[in-house]
C-alpha cells in the first residue's frame, strides 16, 4: 500500500465535498482502479465518470496507467478557461 | 537570443502596457492580441444575462500547461519572439477581461495573428481552469468539450 494526495476541481470538488484527500491505495493502482474506488466512496461521481479527467504530476494521465509513489493526483472535468 | 515567455495566472488586473513592455523587444515590429472578457448579456443559443463568473485554476498544472502553450507557439511559429499568456482567476465582472493572449513579431505578417489564435484555442483545450457562471437562474459550472490525450 501506498498514500497518495488526490485533489477535485470544480464540479468534482462539490461532489466529493472535499478540495483534497489522501488514501491509501495498494501498489500498481491504475487511474481506472482509483476511480472505481472514489465512486465507492463518493457515489456523487458515479453520473461525471465518463467525463471526468485524470492527471498525475500535473499531466494528463490514461485510465491504464498506474500511481507513482508519492504522485500527485488530480480529478477534473473538462477545462472551461478563457 | 533568449525571447520571452510571460505567464500569467492570478487575481491581479490585466495591465496591458506593462505586458507588451515586456515582450517587446529592440527586432519587434508587431503585436497581434486576444483578449476575452466576461459576456454581461449572451444572445447566442440559450440566452441569458450573466452577473459575474468565479474562476479557479490547478495553479501548478496550469502555469506548465501556459508554458506549453507557448513552446507550441514557437515551434509552430518560429518567427515570434515574445509571448505573453495571462489568465485571471477569482471573481470577475461582466466587462473585464479575463484572459490575454499577445504574440509578437518583427513584423505584422509572420504568423503573429494566427499564433495569438491559436493561443486562445489551445488555452481553452488544455489548460485547467474551470469557470462558475452565477446569474439570475442560479450558479453553474462552465463545462468545456475537450478531452486531451494524456501527456498532452
Amino acid at each position: 500500500m501506498h498514500t497518495v494526495k488526490v485533489m477535485f476541481f470544480a464540479t468534482l470538488r462539490d461532489y466529493v465535498g472535499a478540495k483534497s484527500v489522501e488514501l491509501e491505495i495498494p501498489v500498481q493502482t491504475t487511474i481506472l482502479g482509483l476511480t472505481e474506488l472514489l465512486i465507492k466512496r463518493y457515489p456523487g461521481l458515479e453520473k461525471v465518470k465518463d467525463s471526468m479527467m485524470a492527471a498525475i504530476n500535473r499531466e494528463y494521465a490514461a485510465n491504464e496507467q498506474v500511481i507513482p509513489e508519492k504522485a500527485e493526483i488530480a480529478f477534473f472535468p473538462p477545462v472551461s478557461g478563457g | 537570443m533568449e525571447y520571452p515567455t510571460v505567464i500569467s495566472l492570478n487575481e491581479s488586473e490585466l495591465d496591458l502596457d506593462a505586458l507588451l513592455a515586456q515582450i517587446t523587444l529592440p527586432t519587434t515590429g508587431a503585436c497581434a492580441i486576444f483578449t476575452g472578457m466576461v459576456r454581461g448579456q449572451t444572445l447566442r443559443g440559450d440566452a441569458h444575462d450573466t452577473a459575474y463568473l468565479e474562476y479557479e485554476g490547478y495553479q501548478p498544472m496550469a502555469e506548465s500547461k501556459m508554458r506549453q502553450v507557448a513552446e507550441e507557439i514557437r515551434q509552430k511559429w518560429p518567427s515570434i519572439e515574445g509571448i505573453a499568456i495571462v489568465q485571471r482567476i477569482g471573481r470577475l465582472y461582466p466587462g473585464t477581461p479575463t484572459t490575454l493572449i499577445a504574440c509578437t513579431a518583427a513584423h505584422r505578417n509572420t504568423g503573429v495573428f494566427e499564433a495569438a489564435h491559436y493561443g486562445i484555442d489551445r488555452l481553452k483545450e488544455i489548460v485547467p481552469v474551470w469557470k462558475k457562471e452565477i446569474g439570475s437562474q442560479g450558479e453553474e459550472w462552465v463545462e468545456g468539450n475537450y478531452h486531451p490525450k494524456p501527456g498532452e
